[in-house]
């Protein structure tokens, strides 16, 4: 049992990997946003800051102070 | 149970902290040699072997890298400005697809050689550690500047080092 379960933790870290500097273009491709579709992404964008009163704040760091 | 757990975890990660910390190519060094395809299908590959006695200024880029498309007509300058006394410039794409790259060049021409490498294994080999890199090798083969990142103001600092470094 001991052993197996080691087996199943290392196998998982093993599928760990970095991203290297010159693979980010990967993260860039449409297919690796949250949503793939812009306009339903403008849409749930637009509700998010209605509700939250706030701007800006949901991608990159900083934003959310509301102020534009 | 448990112990044994955390062991494998902690091993785990050590090995995978480890692998990160391959050495990456610092000023002093000798250069890594190349040999790589032009990203040019009709082009001959190209080899750091093949420019004996001359100063290359490598630098990797890729479309999707703002500040790397910036630099690039600015070294196209600097290449037109000291190839007659033996300046290289070998500006590696790691663009995948390589089509990616290619749309690029098709708007901004440059005169120096593109290679093409788009499993990053150049890229692995100088141990890149962000986008764009460059590394000026002098006409003895070793590494003189590293430099990472690209502001235009950099160019000065960029120049004086290809002027200090060029063969005599």
């Amino acid at each position: 049992m001991r052993l197996i379960l080691s087996f199943i933790m290392l196998a998982l870290l093993a599928a760990c990997s970095q991203v290297q500097p010159w693979e980010r273009g990967y993260l860039a491709k449409q297919e690796m946003a949250w949503d793939s579709d812009p306009l339903e992404r403008a849409l749930n964008d637009h509700i998010f800051f209605s509700k939250e009163a706030s701007s800006g704040g949901n991608t990159a760091a900083g934003g959310g102070c509301g102020c534009n | 149970m448990m112990k044994r757990g955390f062991l494998t975890l902690g091993l785990g990660l050590m090995t995978s902290a480890l692998v990160g910390l391959a050495h990456a190519v610092e000023e002093g060094d000798p250069a890594p040699d190349f040999s790589i395809p032009s990203i040019y299908a009709d082009q001959p590959a190209i080899a750091l072997a093949d420019m004996p006695g001359k100063t290359v200024y490598v630098d990797f880029w890729a479309s999707w890298c703002a500040p790397c498309l910036t630099s690039l007509p600015l070294y196209n300058d600097l290449y037109n400005k000291y190839r007659d006394q033996g300046l290289e410039v070998v500006a590696i794409n790691v663009d995948n697809p390589i089509e990616d790259g290619l749309d690029f060049l098709l708007d901004t021409p440059l005169d120096f050689l593109i290679p093409s490498d788009p499993e990053g294994d150049m890229a692995t080999q100088f141990n890149v550690i962000g986008m764009p890199s460059s590394y000026l090798i002098g006409p003895d083969g070793k590494v003189k500047l590293v430099h990472m990142g690209f502001r235009p103001t950099d160019m000065e600092m960029i120049e004086a080092a290809i002027v200090a470094n060029l063969p005599d």
